[in-house]
């Protein structure tokens, strides 16, 4: 029974291996096909992309044969731009260098030019009833001799009253640039203290036609001295914060000795030419400061600090020392200065003096006129209303000494000759050209009571009389400045 | 005594005397083009401090020369800035 069974499990086994074998065989044989037909689609696809590639890669090929052919196109025209731009340019340079040359070569290497300016008034004071014209001419030579050597002279031509020209010689030195920060000056120089001298007094400078009373007839400081200076200036920050020094020896200062005796008030001398008045020299330092920097938008301003000392006769010392400020921005510009003089005096009284200016200009230039017709707006863009306030503050004036002869840049007015005398300066500028301007100036003298007059009068010893209220001035001047 | 402050400031001076010479030096082109940039910006702000400011057509570029010298006196101006409004005023004329 048991190897029935057996028999019977065999015989079904075979039989079902026998079905499953045919249906095994239809599905190999669909499998086949299949798998045949992938592989002719990706034959296809294969042959399809290599096509592609070769069609990208031609693509590729010939778009880099353009770009070669551009970039040697490119090259050529630059070649050529450069050559024909070089052959323009040495064809123009070498025409412009060649004159130059020769034009250089013709002058020499030492060379001469003339600078400066000229002044002529007209000048009206209603105290002394006087009304004239004058005339003041002021060359200046400036004879280079290298790059770091320069001579400059100015000649000062006046016309005083009652006589020919007067022929002075305010400024002779010799400058040696040593190297970008020092420079050695020697000669007649203009003071280098504050910004007057230097720096502010030829007329075309000068916004009006007078000095302010600090440095008018009644100066505190001497205009001139002789002597060596050494100067320079450096950029401490960005564009525009700049530092510069002046130190300096001198003959110092020397009062006026055509007065029998030295008093207080005396005038001071415009120059120590030769000096007998003592064995001691005068010392100078000025250092200015310009704080902000040129792309600050906060315009130029500039501090400065000054100091002169000097015995000015015998053992008598002269001690002055000032600040003072300049503010430009856009057409505004404003200016001033304070200074202070103490001097030590044989008798032991002092002689104190102190003077200052404040002046405020504003060029019409920028100031827009929409309905003005151009002839009129063309005038009025060229004016620039301006005023000044100045005084100076002595103990005493000497009689001898007051000359109240008008001449170019001074009215005349005797108030300005008081011991506190005040000026209110009102000036109206018209500009010809940025070096040609015509100045038109009224002078308002405000002397405040107080002080004394000294007065000699032929006598060795002076009489001191208190000095009352001055009677107040009016005074008109006009000039015809000409920088050139 | 009274002599030291003369003796230092000769010293000074002869001191000075030996260093480089502030003389011209030949400048690239490049370096031309910035003083003249420069020059630009502060010609007419460093002249108006004191003065109108003046065009370059004024002057023949050899009297320029000597003008900026005499200008680098009175206004103590930075060497360099003097030379980039030199290098302007010429250029621009």
């Amino acid at each position: 029974m048991r190897y029935f069974i057996l028999t019977i499990l065999i015989i079904t086994v075979i039989a079902a291996g026998g079905i499953c074998g045919a249906e095994d065989g239809s599905e190999l044989r669909q499998i086949r096909r299949e798998i045949q037909q992938i592989r002719a689609d990706e034959e296809r696809q294969r042959q399809r992309d290599e096509r592609l590639i070769g069609e990208l890669e031609q693509k590729v090929e010939k778009l880099e044969n353009q770009n070669r052919q551009l970039q040697q196109s490119s090259a050529q025209m630059q070649t050529r731009t450069t050559q024909q731009l070089q052959q323009i340019n040495e064809q123009l340079g070498s025409s412009a260098s060649d004159f130059a040359r020769t034009f250089h070569d013709y002058l020499g290497t030492h060379t001469f030019t003339l600078t400066g300016a000229v002044g002529g008034d007209f000048i009206y004071d209603r105290q002394t009833a006087t009304n004239t014209f004058a005339l003041d001419f002021e060359p200046i030579i400036l004879y280079r001799v290298t790059d770091w050597l320069l001579f400059e002279g100015t000649i000062e031509a006046n016309l005083p009253a009652g006589g020919g020209a007067d022929f002075s010689l305010p400024v002779a030195t010799a400058q040696i640039f040593l190297n970008d920060y020092l420079e050695v000056q020697a000669g007649i120089f203009d003071q280098p203290f504050g910004d007057w001298y230097e720096d502010q007094s030829p007329f075309w400078v000068n916004r009006f036609v007078t000095a302010p009373l600090p440095y008018s007839v009644e100066a505190l400081i001497p205009p001139t001295d002789i002597g060596v200076q050494l100067r320079g200036g450096a950029q401490w920050g960005a564009l525009g914060q700049d530092i510069d020094y002046t130190a300096w020896v001198s003959n110092g200062p020397s009062f006026a000795n055509d007065i029998p005796q030295p008093v207080v008030g005396q005038a001071i001398n415009g120059v120590n030419t030769i000096k007998v008045n003592t064995n001691g020299q005068g010392y100078g330092g000025r250092l200015r400061v310009y704080p902000f920097p040129l792309d600050s938008n906060l315009g130029r301003l500039e501090l400065g600090a000054s100091t002169l000392n000097g015995k000015w006769l015998h053992g008598n010392w002269y001690n002055a020392w000032g600040v003072d400020f300049a503010y430009l921005r856009g057409p505004l510009q404003a200016r001033g200065e304070f200074l202070e003089m103490y001097r030590q005096m044989p008798t032991g009284n002092a002689d104190n003096r102190q003077g200052w200016y404040v002046q405020v200009g504003y060029f019409l230039n920028q100031l827009p006129l929409p309905f003005a017709p151009d002839p009129v707006a063309d005038f009025i863009h060229r004016l620039e209303p301006l005023i000044r306030y100045s005084g100076v503050n002595q103990r005493a004036i000497v009689q001898d000494e007051v000359s109240t002869l008008p001449e170019t840049g001074f009215s005349g007015s005797p108030s300005i000759f008081t011991p506190h005398a005040r000026e209110v300066a009102l000036g109206l500028d018209y500009w010809v050209a940025p070096s040609i301007v015509w100045q038109n100036e009224v002078d308002l003298e405000l002397p405040e009571a107080g002080g004394s007059i000294i007065a000699f009068g032929g006598n060795p010893t002076p009489t001191v009389i208190p000095r009352g209220a001055t009677p107040n001035d009016v005074a008109f001047l006009s000039q015809l400045a000409i920088g050139f | 005594m009274k002599r030291v402050p003369i003796a230092i400031f000769l010293a000074l001076a002869v001191l000075a005397a030996t260093c480089a010479a502030g003389g011209a030096e030949e400048i690239g082109k490049a370096e031309q083009r910035r003083l003249f940039r420069d020059g630009a910006r502060l010609w007419p702000v460093y002249c108006a401090q004191c003065h109108n400011a003046r065009p370059g057509s004024e002057f023949a570029p050899y009297q320029w020369d000597a003008i900026m010298m005499h200008m680098r006196t009175q206004a103590n101006l930075p060497a360099r800035d003097a030379r980039a409004v030199l290098e302007y005023l010429k250029a621009g004329r």
